[in-house]
């Protein structure tokens, strides 16, 4: 038997293999929908230019764009770190949801409190009530193995139905007639950043918690244990970890982080909790944790990607003729050019069994 | 015979000249030769992973030999997959059937080559009358209108050749036929198989059984390692004559140790497990291993040994008996708290429990370690102390490797169960269950690994041994239980061991 063993020079094929795995999607995408616009008859180098201006052009703008991307780095951190277990959580979206009511709740209900601890009481009941949230799929998938994919994605509509008749009834604001909560206390507020920008300080908490979550996947041992566990679970069970533990545990912390981006969307941009909350953070969060591929970094810059492109369809309406949709479609195009990898990943997932 | 056959091209229906398949460095099939004659019964025999699958999956069209071709009708032929093998004749039954369950027996048969009416509605009757024919035929009963789930196994199997004959098969290729049979059933399965050679259908019937190829083959062909030991009619075939093909000669006999035997250290007792499917696999099965003392685990693929080890790991069922390490009762502890007390685990399948490929080879070699006290503290891994253990782990047992941070994929199948003994022999276990240590592992790989299994032994280790080399475990074994049909059919000591004796004893005859 030769031993194959690895020519030098490897690793740096790998890394460009990683490089060109995170940067294709975009390419690609751009490539596509350049083709659309030249057949609708815009010029999409101009349009291109015009999408960057508006999403990095001033400080205003990247402010903008980093408040867009607040909710997505948590719900992509959220995604990733299940993912990183073997658990396929498509209930972040969920997460969002109960998060924000339950900081929403908080912030109306405790106004007497010094703003430090009211803030502070907020955000921990929705990451305990998105944690929560995610305790029944948990438990599930790791004691009977029900498939999670199943469980998380209807309690979202779950979720959301819930939520929704929640701000309809028991907790509509007096006199309001649209579906919304009262507005939390001025003290409930999280402090913004960069006035008038709606960036505000979930934005540092977001990226506080992907440094921890650097730190945690390279440096501890439940972080060795949770990749280990998701890449072979086999293997993991016979090296002693207790895998159906950690899957519980991961998809626990999937939830708090899904409540978390709740919460801060709700103290910090909304003010309240209305129904239709969430604009499908917790999908894009899917997406950005595919394209980013589960390291913190690929996380943020992905989440940066897709905030921007919200944050400059807004309005590229406003100077351009060019209709919001093309938006829609360079972020459908990244989507899908992204979540390729998703038959990847599905089917290891499946061959684990 | 009917005068058609003998009227008829009386040479090769089907056969392979010169196949070879490697998979990497792997030759699972070396320049393979054997012609099975138009209605006859031809066996093909050898142990777990002497070629038998590969060849099995050539014939057929699944795959494609790298060398050499196969023969259909005397002449070379290339399938271009199964359906294309399917439409020259060639079926196969694989050990784990193919029909729907839901459906009922005579949908089953019928499946995918329904007759339909007119207007494309499946024509019950003329399916039944179909049924029927076969039946005739074949001289078997059955009730067709039951649903599969409900139908006993052998049954089904049946089914699953009829529906092969349904199809146009003349050529039936059967991989382990039996070995989801019971004794009565086995018998209505051979006068099956003889009625259809009758019929002028030639069979391969690939099976490790030497009864019952003796009982159904006209010709016989025996591989071991990829190779073609032997063909030859089964009237010069005898039992013992196929064993010493099987197993082999062993090429040095070593010497009986005079090893110190210490205290107890396993301690199975009365143990009966169960396996995946809720079968009993182990029955009633008694063991000791003392500290430096290597105990062989014989048998032939399925009787009993994968029942053992995942007893022994905590991932099967145990339903009765106990098992002690070190005089703590263990039966009811995860593999954890097992691992905790001294045991470790060499798993038989590398690639998908042994090792985690995907993973840097440094996490391969701390999996499990990882949070002792020092590679780890508080929770926070030690990085440079891990890296510096790592480094002189995998030197000290001779892992040739370019940097620890590559995949475990990236190294040679020797190497990677290099990694996987470091591994489990790291951190002084007092007990190491090793399952085919060197499955797929070439010579010199075989041998240090062997090294590595005794210098563990002789620095007081108890080991476990389960292997399907009969060479492995007369080499490095001081005594070997054997096992056949989920029972200990004898146990031998060192001095003793001889390779027919135990051959005996694994095909299940008594204990001489």
């Amino acid at each position: 038997m030769s031993d194959t063993t690895a020519i030098p020079g490897n690793s740096m094929q790998m890394r460009w293999k990683g490089a060109t795995e995170v940067i294709a999607p975009l390419a690609l995408a751009l490539a596509v929908a350049a083709v659309l616009l030249l057949l609708a008859g815009h010029n999409p180098v101009e349009v291109y230019r015009l999408l960057a201006i508006e999403s990095l052009g001033s400080v205003k703008r990247v402010a903008a764009t980093l408040a867009a991307a607040t909710p997505l780095i948590l719900t992509g951190l959220a995604t990733a770190i299940a993912f990183r277990a073997g658990a396929f959580n498509v209930g972040v979206e969920g997460c969002v949801f109960v998060g924000g009511l339950a900081a929403a709740y908080v912030g109306f209900t405790y106004i007497g409190l010094p703003s430090v601890f009211l803030i502070s009481l907020a955000v921990l009941a929705s990451v305990i009530a998105g944690a929560l949230w995610m305790l029944v799929p948990g438990v599930l998938k790791a004691r009977l193995n029900v498939d999670e994919v199943v469980t998380t994605l209807m309690l979202n509509f779950v979720a959301i139905s819930l939520t929704a008749y929640l701000v309809n009834g028991p907790l509509l604001a007096p006199g309001s007639a649209n579906s919304a909560t009262p507005m939390v206390a001025e003290t409930a507020r999280l402090p913004r950043l960069l006035p008038p920008s709606t960036l505000n300080l979930g934005f540092i908490i977001a990226v506080l918690l992907l440094v921890l979550y650097w730190l945690w996947d390279k440096r501890t041992a439940l972080g060795f244990e949770t990749r280990i566990a998701g890449l072979n679970s086999r293997f993991a069970t016979s090296s002693g970890i207790d895998v159906p533990m950690l899957i519980i545990k991961m998809m626990l912390l999937s939830g708090a982080i899904g409540g978390l981006a709740g919460g801060i969307h709700a103290l910090g941009t909304v003010g309240r909790f209305v129904s239709g909350f969430s604009p499908g953070y917790g999908f894009t969060g899917i997406a950005v944790a595919l394209l980013g591929r589960g390291s913190a970094v690929g996380i943020f810059l992905a989440a940066i990607l897709f905030g921007a492109l919200a944050t400059s369809g807004a309005t590229i309406q406003l100077f351009s003729d060019v209709p919001i949709e093309i938006v829609s479609i360079l972020q459908g195009m990244v989507m899908i050019f992204a979540v390729a990898r998703f038959g990847w990943i599905f089917t290891k997932r499946r061959g684990a069994r | 015979m009917s005068a058609e056959h003998t009227i008829s091209d009386p040479s090769i229906r089907l056969g392979a000249h010169g196949v070879t398949r490697r998979f990497g460095s792997l030759v699972a099939n070396d320049s393979i030769n054997f012609r099975a004659r138009r209605g006859t019964v031809h066996a093909i025999v050898g142990g777990n992973g002497a070629g038998k699958s590969t060849l099995m999956r050539i014939l057929q069209g699944m795959d494609r030999p790298d060398e050499g071709v196969v023969l259909v009708d005397g002449s070379p032929t290339v399938f271009l997959g199964t359906a294309d093998a399917f439409a020259r004749g060639i079926g196969m039954v694989h050990q784990e059937f193919m029909l729907v369950p839901g459906l009922t027996l005579l949908e089953n048969l019928v499946l995918a080559h329904e007759p339909t009416d007119r207007l494309g509605r499946i024509d019950r009757e003329k399916a039944l009358e179909e049924a029927h024919k076969l039946e005739t035929l074949t001289g078997v009963k059955l009730d067709w209108d039951c649903p599969e789930e409900d139908a006993p196994v052998h049954v089904r199997q049946i089914v699953e050749i009829l529906r092969l004959i349904y199809r146009g098969a003349d050529v039936l290729i059967l991989d382990e036929p039996t070995a989801v049979l019971a004794p009565a059933q086995i018998s209505e399965l051979m006068a099956l198989l003889r009625k259809l050679r009758d019929e002028g259908r030639t069979i391969l019937f690939i099976s490790h059984k030497l009864d019952e190829v003796l009982a159904i083959a006209d010709d016989i062909t025996v591989i071991r390692n990829g190779r073609v030991i032997g063909s030859m009619p089964a009237a010069e075939a005898s039992k013992a004559k196929l064993a010493e093909m099987m197993i082999g000669e062993i090429l040095a006999r070593p010497e009986a140790r005079k090893g110190t035997v210490g205290e107890p250290i396993l301690t199975i007792a009365n143990l009966t497990a169960r396996d995946r499917r809720g079968n009993v696999g182990l029955t009633d099965f008694s063991l000791t291993v003392a500290a430096g003392e290597i105990v062989g685990i014989a048998g032939v693929a399925g009787n009993g040994q994968d029942e053992l080890a995942s007893a022994l790991t905590a991932v099967g069922r145990v339903d009765g008996g106990t098992i002690r390490i070190a005089g703590t009762d263990v039966t009811h502890m995860t593999l954890r708290q097992r691992r905790a007390i001294g045991l470790s685990y060499l798993s038989p399948d590398r690639a998908a429990e042994g090792l985690c490929l995907a993973a840097p080879i440094e996490e391969n070699a701390i999996a499990g370690h990882h949070r002792r006290a020092d590679l780890c503290s508080r929770g926070v891994l030690k990085q440079a102390a891990i890296r510096e253990h790592v480094d002189a782990l995998l030197d000290r047992y001779s892992v040739k490797r370019s940097s620890n941070s590559l995949p475990a994929s990236s190294l040679s199948g020797g190497n990677q169960q290099r990694v996987a003994v470091a591994r489990e022999l790291d951190g002084n276990p007092s007990i190491l269950l090793a399952c085919q240590p060197t499955r797929g592992v070439d010579i010199r790989g075989i041998a240090f690994i062997h090294q590595c299994i005794l210098d563990f032994r002789d620095r007081g280790g108890a080991v476990l041994l389960i292997s399907e080399e009969l060479e492995e475990l007369i080499a490095l074994s001081d005594r070997i239980a054997v096992l056949y049909g989920g029972r200990q059919s004898g146990e031998v000591d060192r001095g003793s061991a001889e390779i027919e004796k135990i051959g005996r004893m694994m095909l299940g005859g008594a204990d001489a």
